[in-house]
């Protein structure tokens, strides 16, 4: 291959480093209003009245709003959403009235003069609480709520999902069991941390028209929600979304577009802008779900888990409209990388009186992974097995079988475990560090990741030629930094035979760009790859449809190459593919055919949904995606601090496109992992956060960071565009429990909560004495 | 931020007296890196800022071994780390100048603007203390000096009168050896979860912590069961039990009392350990 | 609102504004100067997006009031970059591929860039101390370290 498996150089690098690239923040309205948000000061209370008027007289304020104002809930899987609370409010900062005004600060003059009076309610502030019988309700009317079939709210409870996977005979593999284990981890909320903060700008036209620009993934996605929400046709709003400044999810679904929408109706022709401050965005936008996880492992005497029965309570927060599917994600991929046959697991999505939870990169699986393989170890542990050999023993391989049934034909984990434990040197001790009072330790972690979308997520992509045959790629999967741009340029230009530099790929608007369900579930090199190589496909087809005609062969002795068409048996005739970017002119001066366009529309196929009682289905997800990390640190027993030293990476990646890009998602997942493994909380306190800003919610930094080693497998995707599937997400996932096995072997220490902060290992350490 | 009215006096004299007129309606500034974060929050909202940095003469840093250091309320973080007779002479100094904030903050931030902040975790107030410096204040009745340690009285609150100006701190010249300790989440840019400083002069200790208590402490009993003997085990690890009973921390989102009284105790016995 | 007349330059342009005393530096690059290349993500001198240097040294333009501009030589990344040729260490984030989602490149530039000028040929661990005032949310650091490492290497900031 010409392109693919290269590192070309990012589409949009100049731009990015001269500050020219255009941000949601950065674009420049004329005479824009400037929104602001009055929020609950409560966690649960009911909204008893709310006095806008003095409000509304201030000067250069344009319009003020409460929920009242629209009603209709929203949400991708489960409408529970109110843009701006109805009702009652539900988790402590949710918008109750928001206001449009000349200057932000006139904005937040205003929010200040709104009144509202309230009866507060008792809460929720654990999913385990939420799930008991008495506790309180959140959403008393969840059984009336719009939910996609898959999903099973439960009415009268808190639980709005619950997903259940029977897969063989849990109950007798324990009864048989050599040993059986039981142990629990906790996982609390954690947040995103783009540094770009969300913003958004909202226009309506008198003509009935509405624009968005919004710091999104999933332009299209945002567009449904919304226009189901404020009655759009789908052809009257339009959703822009230019750079993206770092996604991992929280720029996935809609947060705060839907309390600017209906300002700007109010206001027609003025554009109504809504920044997040830091404090906002730690506090407003989405977080990551926390997790209650209890997971009891069924082992024979030669280390084989026989049975494996797994409890899951996730702390959805005040609406889990996208929760409820990081719930059956976690579900599906319960045992990790292992092929166990007796499985019994029950995943919960449990309201609480918490921030929103949402899509957060591994959607799910970085927070059951630390569980599971912290779990193998203990299990290897007790059982005098090494944690090595516990993950050969069990670890999937070619023609394995997932925990919902699927056939796992591809399979690389073993040769990414022994990658890995080969370049963690994990069979030597570590270099001592010198101190005795620093200790060293290194841990192993597997993991792997599908994408968890609806069975039938489509993509699809145009390519024009224009007249110098050079290309413009119209797509919407949406570059958060992540590089599909580049990836999508990469295989269109494998697959047109062209350079990189002729295919200019733009993005991000609903108007413009053709449909794309989301950019999540490290999709989009799959199937938006597999949409870009059909477009690719189906213009080279429509080329050599024209060439034949010129070139006075067959369609079929035609190929392309270096941007000519050229003849299988005479090579030497060849025509520059310019010729027909318009289509044909034949001698006569008349014209055949016309512009050339390809275009590709994919959807997995045969990707067939669960089984409600068993949850178990032969092909729910279109691949799994699995690997390794290792990592080593060092433990200083007098400070408690935990300082990685060094990690290691192996995921099966199917086929590397860009080689320098895939090492930027494996490095920067594996800091990202290491925050959340020893820092990164969002601490709440009946609701309230703790730390919203930087100064307490700590991620890592330059001086954090360890030696860094990638590697690769390439076992090929049968299906993926050039044997491509996605790994952006899974990157991540084993990296916090990697480190916290690397914490319990340097220290003898086992820490089932994250993150490893220094007085919880201090005390621990001492503890242990 | 809420609005205010820029004040930018061209003398000392001037400075005074604006803020001898406005009093608690006025804040001076110098880096500003602390203020403009407070005023962002509307934790303060002042009517006036008095901005100093056009004043000539106070961004100086001079040191000779009889005058001490003089440290101007207009040199930064970055200066007086950089600064060669400060990195010489009062390591612990520079290194808690050095552990402040991020580049770019300490090259904004002033050293009297950490101080004056009156903040239980200010890096460079526990080295200071342990030099037993002196602020140098200016006012509407002329100069006088206070000691660092009567200046700190509480969590933001110092002593200073009406329209009282902290115009540079002089730190006496002591042979002195030690370390100043910073315990952070992270190692760069993160506040101390608890910091400190312990010199020797010759057989006389001096001991400062922070953020162990409202203000930065001077650790007075454990600084005299260690006067005039030698640095044997038994004594370093009676001063390292003894020390945290001189603190009061509390319990925050950065860590529990208990870590907070249990760094004290590896402050005091690692650097002990390592001057015996 | 008082206004303040402040004389100042950006990149070398001579720039006169009046501005109130409630805004930052940050706030005048954006909003009045359409300067958009500088970014704000916390507004708060924690996470460096901000990054310019000023009268030579790299600060927290989220930090700096102003009224303080009046006099100020402002370097933003807009300025980097002379005419359409990248700068080298432009170039060198590009070939390592230092940035991903680039929301943190323009602050991540201004902070290698005024750390070299001051210090030509850097230590890996003197990067990483001086440039731990950035966050990067995407890369994990590592290659932007390459990336002034190899424009150091080649002794472009040498005096």
């Amino acid at each position: 291959m010409r392109v693919v498996g290269t590192s070309v150089e990012r589409l949009d690098a100049i731009k990015k480093v001269t500050g020219s690239a255009q941000f949601a923040d950065d674009i420049q309205f004329s005479r824009p209003l400037f929104a602001q948000v009055k929020r609950s000061p409560y966690a649960h209370a009911k909204i008893l009245k709310i006095d806008t008027s003095k409000a509304e007289q201030l000067y250069g304020v344009r319009c003020v709003i409460t929920g009242e104002y629209y009603k209709k809930r929203a949400g991708l899987y489960l409408e529970d959403k109110n843009f701006l609370a109805v009702g009652t409010a539900k988790f402590k900062g949710e918008p109750v009235a928001a206001v449009a005004a000349e200057s932000k600060e006139i904005a937040e003059e205003a929010c200040k003069l709104i009144e509202v009076e309230y009866e507060e309610l008792p809460a929720v502030f654990d999913s385990l609480d939420g799930m008991k019988p008495d506790a309180p309700l959140i959403h008393p009317d969840l059984h009336t709520y719009k939910v996609a079939p898959i999903f099973y709210p439960q009415k009268g409870t808190n639980i709005s999902h619950h997903y259940v996977l029977r897969k063989g005979d849990a109950e007798k593999a324990f009864k048989e069991a050599y040993k059986t284990f039981d142990n629990s981890f906790y996982i609390p909320h954690v947040q995103h941390v783009p540094i770009e903060p969300h913003a958004c700008t909202a226009q309506y036209m008198p003509d009935g028209e509405l624009c968005i620009w919004a710091a999104c993934q999933s332009p299209f996605a945002v567009r449904r929600a919304l226009a189901e929400t404020f009655d759009f046709p789908l052809n009257k709003i339009r959703v822009i979304s230019k750079a993206v400044g770092g996604g991992f999810g929280c720029k996935a679904g809609t947060t705060l577009e839907g309390i600017v929408i209906p300002l700007a109706m109010l206001c027609p022709g003025r554009p109504v802008k809504l920044t997040y401050t830091r404090e906002d965005e730690f506090q407003y936008a989405y977080v990551r779900q926390g997790l209650h996880i209890r997971i009891q492992t069924a082992v024979n005497k030669d280390g084989k888990i026989i049975g494996s029965k797994n409890v899951l309570a996730w702390d959805g927060g005040a609406y889990t409209e996208y929760g409820v599917n990081i719930v059956k994600a976690a579900g599906w991929g319960c045992v990790g990388p292992y092929d166990i046959e007796n499985i019994a697991t029950d995943s919960y999505c449990v309201y609480t009186n918490h921030p929103v939870g949402g899509p957060y990169r591994g959607f799910g699986m970085s927070e059951i992974h630390f569980a599971i393989e912290q779990n193998l170890d203990m299990v290897a542990n007790e059982m005098g097995i090494s944690p090595l050999d516990i993950r050969r023993i069990n670890g999937i391989r070619p023609g394995g079988v997932s925990a919902t049934g699927q056939v796992i034909d591809v399979a690389g984990y073993q040769e990414c475990l022994e990658k890995a434990a080969a370049l963690i040197e994990y069979d030597k001790p570590c270099e001592p560090s010198g101190n005795p009072r620093k200790v060293r330790g290194k841990g192993l972690a597997g993991g792997w990741k599908a994408p968890s979308m609806p069975t039938d997520a489509q993509s699809s992509v145009i390519i024009r030629m224009n007249e110098d045959g050079t290309f413009i790629l119209l797509c919407s999967c949406h570059d958060m930094g992540q590089g599909s741009d580049t990836v999508m340029a990469q295989i269109a230009a494998e697959t047109l035979t062209v350079d990189v530099s002729k295919i200019t790929v733009r993005t991000g608007d609903t108007d413009h760009t053709p449909y794309e369900w989301q950019t999540v579930a490290s999709r989009s090199t799959y199937c938006a790859g597999n949409a870009t190589k059909l477009a690719a496909e189906d213009l080279r087809d429509k080329i050599l449809e024209v060439a034949q005609i010129k070139m006075g062969t067959w369609k079929k002795d035609l190929y392309l190459e270096d941007g000519y068409v050229r003849r299988v048996f005479y090579p030497d005739i060849k025509v520059p593919i310019s010729t027909f970017a318009l289509g044909l002119m034949l001698p006569d001066q008349s014209g055949i055919a016309g512009p050339m366009i390809g275009v590709g529309s994919y959807t997995v196929p045969n990707n067939i949904a669960a089984d409600i009682k068993t949850g178990l289905s032969p092909k729910p997800v279109a691949f799994w995606t699995m690997g390794v990390n290792g990592a080593e640190v060092e433990v200083d027993l007098d400070t408690g601090k935990v300082k990685v030293l060094k990690m290691v990476s192996v995921f099966d990646a199917g086929k590397v496109i860009n080689p320098q890009m895939y090492e930027g998602q494996a490095e920067g997942a594996m800091v990202q992992a290491m925050g959340t493994a020893l820092w990164e909380e969002l601490k709440l306190k009946e609701g309230k956060v703790m730390n919203p800003s930087f100064v307490d919610y700590k991620i890592p930094t330059f001086d954090d960071m360890p030696e860094l080693i990638v590697e690769v497998v390439e076992n090929a995707e049968p299906t993926g565009p050039y044997g491509a599937r996605g790994i952006g997400e899974i990157v991540m996932v084993p990296g916090a429990p990697a480190i916290a096995n690397a914490v319990a072997n340097a220290t003898g220490v086992r820490f089932t909560r994250m993150p490893l902060m220094p007085d919880v290992v201090l005390a621990a350490l001492k503890a242990k004495k | 931020m809420k609005d205010f009215q820029y004040l930018l006096p061209q003398t000392l004299e001037e400075a005074v007296r604006l803020k001898e007129e406005y009093d608690k309606a006025a804040v001076f500034m110098a880096g500003a890196t602390d203020i403009v974060v407070r005023m962002r929050d509307y934790l303060l909202t002042p009517e006036y800022v008095i901005d100093l940095k056009k004043i000539p003469g106070l961004d100086g840093i001079t040191f000779s071994k009889e005058e001490g250091l003089h440290i101007g309320c207009l040199a930064t973080m970055n200066e007086i780390a950089g600064n060669e007779d400060v990195r010489k002479y009062y390591p612990t100094l520079a290194a808690a100048a050095e552990s402040v904030g991020s580049r770019q903050v300490r090259n904004r931030a002033t050293c009297v603007g950490n101080i004056v902040n009156a903040s239980p975790l200010a890096d460079t107030a526990t080295p200071l203390y342990c030099y037993d410096a002196v602020l140098e204040i200016l006012g509407p009745n002329g100069k006088r000096e206070i000691p660092i340690t009567e200046f700190i009285l509480f969590v933001r609150k110092v002593a200073l009168e009406r329209g009282e100006l902290v115009t540079g701190i002089r730190v006496p010249y002591r042979e002195a050896e030690g370390e100043f300790r910073k315990i952070a989440r992270r190692d760069q840019v993160d506040l101390s979860t608890v910091c400190g400083t312990v010199l020797k002069f010759g057989d006389e200790y001096h001991i400062a912590m922070g953020s162990v208590a409202p203000t930065p402490l001077r650790l007075k009993k454990t600084e005299e069961l260690l006067a005039g003997k030698k640095l044997t085990k038994e004594l370093i690890d009676e001063a390292a039990e003894l020390a945290p009973t001189e603190v009061n921390p509390i319990d925050d989102v950065r860590a529990s009392k208990q870590y907070r009284l249990d760094m004290v105790s590896y402050i005091v016995r690692d650097v002990l350990t390592k001057l015996a | 609102m008082k206004e303040y007349l402040v004389k100042f330059f950006v990149n070398d342009e001579p720039i006169e504004l009046r501005v109130p005393a409630n805004r930052t530096l940050l706030s005048v690059l954006r909003e009045d100067l359409a300067l958009t290349g500088t970014k704000e993500g916390c507004g708060a001198g924690e996470c460096g997006a901000c990054t310019v240097i000023v009268d030579g040294k790299a600060v927290n333009a989220c930090l700096i009031l102003a009224p303080e501009l009046d006099g100020m030589h402002i370097e933003t990344v807009e300025g980097l970059a002379k005419g359409s040729q990248i700068s080298p260490l432009q170039e060198s984030f590009i070939e390592h591929m230092a940035l991903q989602c680039g929301f943190c490149t323009p602050g991540m530039l201004m902070s290698a860039e005024s750390l070299l000028r001051d210090n030509p040929h850097p230590t890996r661990d003197e990067i990483k101390k001086a440039m731990s005032g950035n966050l990067c949310r995407c890369t994990g650091y590592k290659k932007i370290v390459e990336a002034i490492e190899a424009v150091a290497e080649k002794g472009v900031y040498d005096k």
